[in-house]
């Protein structure tokens, strides 16, 4: 019975708890997509920023994924998985995406408290952690035209759906709806932090890079885990 | 719209009319005599019939000859006739019914001034006997009822589209529909409830109080509604005002909200968005503004390009009234291209016929990831007279000859490609440690916590960088991690950069070029051993004293990519470019050396404000490209000017100092000199790339 008991859950299309392998797979999978989208993401910040971006993130998550290929199977609970990949990010890049997603990523494990899995229902709540830690360090409001941008209302339509009690399944399908969305919202947005803002309303008309790249990790996220419900 | 009477060539004589006694004032131009009298006197068609004596019919020949002939040559001021295609472009995209376009900037001297004018203007013409108008609330409706003045409108009523407020602001929901009322001499409808109510039941209570239901009913039959739009940014009326309060709570609540119409909140699609305020409002709802068959929009402001935008497609709108600079964000942002929606004037720029077309930059790499860990490694073995890592790795750099015991620790940092920046100026009398990133990336907070852990010798450190959001949020980690050693740490930004941002804005500029004369200063004041605060404290005179302006011809392309990070046309120059390839604050089209020094120092001395005497050091600065040759050029004019300023140079440099990877184009830095600041700069110094002996 007991062996039988995460097919039985599976059947209910409910995975029981979200642990380290879990959040691994996600990272993993962000990393992948990080990559193939880095060009794009580097044109976006030729428009309105350095043109890095794409590379910084692609650099930041290849360090992460190289840390996990570290991890014992079974030797780390969240929270330390969390702070591994914040140190491995912010050592490897530094720039502005660095501290912003290191303090994101720490905040990500707190939320943890040393547990090494979370009931799965609760685990879109990371995606709010991550957004406080970033919001928190980077000090950034909503419609600054940055990261902040898809992580704020990604993090309220988390609440949102907690607050009904909506299924995991409808959250996950929610928050990248809602990341989508907000994503393309940043192209009516003008700058007003990070370098872009010194391009006033130039920066008009363009998707900001950070809003483009937080969407793929929360999509990523989504995909993963809604793929490992079954 | 101007238009004058040019000397075009003499038509042949027209129908031999100067026989039958017609006055030859002009000759026999008859062409040119009714163009003169029509554009420049200003007189009828009819008035000129009887002067010249012939029947009106052939003055309006007359005059559309002068046209074709080119006698007359009507000229449209180009502002204007872009306005005049933006409210066009803007019509089209959004199937408004009538668009009014100000030309103009948006963010001028007083935009309500020049938007309620528009606005009344507009709205003279809207307004017909019988209306029933609806009559929003805020700065802009407020403008434009003011400015407005109708007569003879018969039965016309206006109503208070919302309840009332009790901020303290002129603008209130009551002060605009009275002001709008006087204006059109109409019947006024106010609202006596609230606008907003504490509790739902509240206002179901007052919603059957008779007073309150005939006048809310009467919201029913408007046929017009003026409103403004509000944005949701920090500064915006919605919150000044007091209508909302502006507390984080009320924010999260709201977090996918872009804007709001008469109390309603609205996401970047114009949908409804659900919140604390549900059932608490009394005034017209989103659906009966939807529903008045002409909405007509008052709002300006680049600020509030989502929110417009967001009504624009929630379909709330379908008479627009903004002025140009707002207009054209808005195309832009629903990525609409302004300049080929209707080509106002061409421009100078544009896509002429590269003279090259590469797909590809060349540079000498190999791997494009390697290139900054191979730079480090030749730039170390080359400089090891000067430095050497504080541990294994070359991200993090120590002077051989400086760091001592009791001396401030000066440490420097930021990212790469900006060559000689930032190791260059690391040795005796300037940097004690460098801590270097990626391409254009600031470093992590480990290698600026190892330099700083090195150089402290029991006097403190100086954290010394360009402000950058990511060099001041990982230096500030870094400076976390050093404290909470014991390691004590002051912190001072570069802003040398005054075209990054204005002068009430110093704080938030760039740190380019300058940088350098502000590490020689605070390195020379470390060196004399002076202690951390006096250290700190002359750093921030020099960067304060700092000034720097940075034009561009062509822009840098990055390693990894190797393709330009932005495009300048033909003709075009970018200035107030910095040193990360990030396009300027302008665009314009390229001038001589001359005129573009002139541009510069002109910027430069209006803020910099020097007397007669004074001294300044130069800086003529290469971004990357840009030969010494016409370094030079652009230095024998800016020498002109300071001397015609009656400002003498008492130093100056030439040459590659702080670069932006192959970018074409150059700076110029002054800093303005005072007696300690020129000794502090004239201390000996041994760096890399900077010698003072």
């Amino acid at each position: 019975m007991l062996l039988l008991s995460p097919i039985l859950s599976g059947l209910h299309g409910r995975m029981a708890e979200v642990g380290v392998d879990d959040i691994m797979a996600v990272l993993r999978e962000a990393s992948a997509r990080l990559a193939s989208a880095s060009e794009h993401l580097g044109q976006l910040d030729g428009e309105i920023g350095d043109g890095d971006h794409g590379t910084t993130m692609v650099r930041g998550f290849s360090a992460i994924v190289r840390a996990l290929g570290e991890v014992e199977p079974g030797s780390s609970d969240l929270t330390t998985l969390f702070a591994l990949c914040a140190g491995s990010f912010l050592d490897s890049v530094g720039a502005t995406a660095g501290p912003l997603y290191a303090s994101g990523l720490l905040r990500a494990g707190s939320y943890a408290e040393g547990r090494e899995s979370l009931p799965a229902q609760e685990a879109p709540m990371l995606l709010v952690a991550l957004g406080d830690g970033i919001g928190s360090r980077g000090k950034a409001v909503a419609g600054d035209k940055t990261m902040m941008d898809v992580w704020l209302p990604v993090g309220q339509a988390v609440k949102a759906a907690r607050a009904k009690g909506a299924p995991l399944g409808d959250t996950l399908a929610e928050v990248k709806t809602v990341a989508g969305h907000a994503t393309e919202a940043t192209r009516s947005m003008i700058a007003s932090k990070g370098r872009a803002a010194r391009l006033g309303e130039r920066s008009i008309g363009h998707v900001d890079p950070g809003a483009a790249s937080a969407a793929i990790i929360i999509d990523s996220f989504s995909d993963i885990l809604a793929q490992r419900l079954g | 719209m101007a238009a004058k009477a040019g000397t075009g060539t003499a038509p042949a004589a027209v129908s031999g009319r100067s026989d039958s006694g017609i006055p030859l004032r002009f000759g026999d131009d008859l062409l040119l005599w009714a163009s003169w009298l029509y554009y420049e006197e200003g007189l009828t068609q009819s008035d000129i019939a009887r002067i010249i004596g012939v029947s009106r019919a052939s003055v309006i020949s007359y005059l559309a000859d002068a046209r074709t002939r080119g006698i007359v040559n009507i000229a449209i001021e180009t502002a204007k006739l872009r306005s005049l295609s933006i409210a066009k472009a803007l019509q089209e995209h959004f199937g408004l019914k009538d668009c009014l376009v100000i030309p103009g900037e948006g963010g001028g001297r007083n935009p309500f001034e020049s938007l309620g004018s528009g606005g009344a203007q507009a709205l003279r013409s809207i307004f017909k006997p019988g209306d029933t108008i609806g009559v929003g609330w805020g700065r802009s409706v407020l403008a434009a009822a003011e400015r407005l003045s109708v007569d003879g409108l018969q039965d016309v009523r206006v109503v208070q589209a919302t309840g009332s407020t009790s901020a303290h602001v002129p603008y209130t929901p009551a002060a605009c529909a009275t002001a709008m009322a006087t204006a059109i001499r109409a019947e006024c409808i106010p609202i006596s409830a609230p606008a907003i109510v504490s509790r739902r039941e509240l206002r179901d209570m007052l919603l059957q109080e008779t007073p309150v239901r005939e006048q809310l009913a009467s919201l029913e039959e408007l046929n017009r509604i003026v409103f403004g739009i509000a944005s949701l940014r920090p500064n915006s009326t919605l919150y000044s005002s007091g209508f909302l309060n502006d507390n984080p709570q009320f924010r999260d609540a709201y977090a996918g909200a872009v804007g709001a119409i008469a109390g309603h909140y609205i996401d970047d699609m114009g949908r409804k968005v659900d919140g604390p305020l549900d059932g608490r409002i009394i005034g017209i709802s989103l659906e009966q503004i939807a529903s008045t068959p002409q909405r007509i929009a008052i709002a300006s402001g680049i600020d509030k390009v989502p929110a417009i935008l967001a009504a624009l497609r929630g379909g709330f709108v379908n008479v627009l009234i903004t002025d140009a600079v707002t207009g054209a964000g808005i195309l832009s942002a629903d990525g609409r291209d302004i300049q080929t929606a209707h080509a106002a004037a061409p421009q100078a720029s544009g896509t002429g016929t590269a003279v090259l077309v590469r797909s590809s930059v060349k540079k000498f790499l190999n791997a494009p990831d390697d290139a900054v860990d191979e730079a480090l490694e030749g730039a170390v073995t080359e400089h090891a007279a000067f430095l050497r890592p504080v541990r294994e790795s070359n991200r993090a750099l120590i002077a051989r000859n400086g760091p001592r015991e009791g001396k401030v620790g000066l440490v420097i940092g930021g990212g790469s490609g900006h060559d000689p920046c930032f190791l260059g100026y690391v040795g005796r009398g300037m940097a004690d440690a460098v801590a270097i990133g990626n391409v254009f990336a600031s470093p992590p907070p480990g290698p600026i916590f190892d330099c700083t852990r090195a150089v402290n010798r029991g006097a403190g450190v100086l954290h010394l960088f360009g402000n950058y959001s990511g060099d001041v949020m990982n230096f500030e980690m870094a400076a976390e991690m050093a404290q909470m050693e014991g390691i004590e740490v002051s912190t001072v930004v570069t802003t040398d950069d005054i075209a990054s941002s204005g002068a009430e804005d110093r704080s938030g500029r760039r740190g380019v070029a300058g940088n350098i004369f502000v590490f020689k200063v605070a390195g020379a004041a470390c060196d004399r051993m002076l202690p951390l605060p006096q250290v700190e404290s002359l750093a921030r005179k020099a960067n304060r004293r700092t000034y720097t302006v940075g034009v561009a011809l062509e822009s840098c392309s990055l390693p990894e990519t190797r393709r330009p990070l932005f495009t300048l046309g033909d003709g075009e120059m970018e200035v107030g470019v910095g040193v990360h390839g990030e396009p300027g604050v302008l665009r314009q089209s390229v001038e001589t050396a001359d005129d573009t020094a002139d541009l510069v120092v002109d910027r430069i001395l209006s803020e910099m404000d020097p007397a007669r005497g004074d001294e300044v050091a130069l800086l003529l600065n290469s971004l990357g490209s840009t030969p010494l040759m016409e370094l030079y050029i652009i230095g024998r004019r800016v020498r002109q000017r300071l001397k015609a300023r009656g400002v003498s140079v008492a130093r100056s440099w030439a040459g590659h100092y702080c670069t932006s990877l192959d970018m074409v184009g150059m700076s110029v830095t002054m800093m303005h000199l005072d007696e300690q600041l020129r000794d502090l700069l004239d201390h000996p110094s041994d760096t890399p790339a900077f010698r003072i002996a």
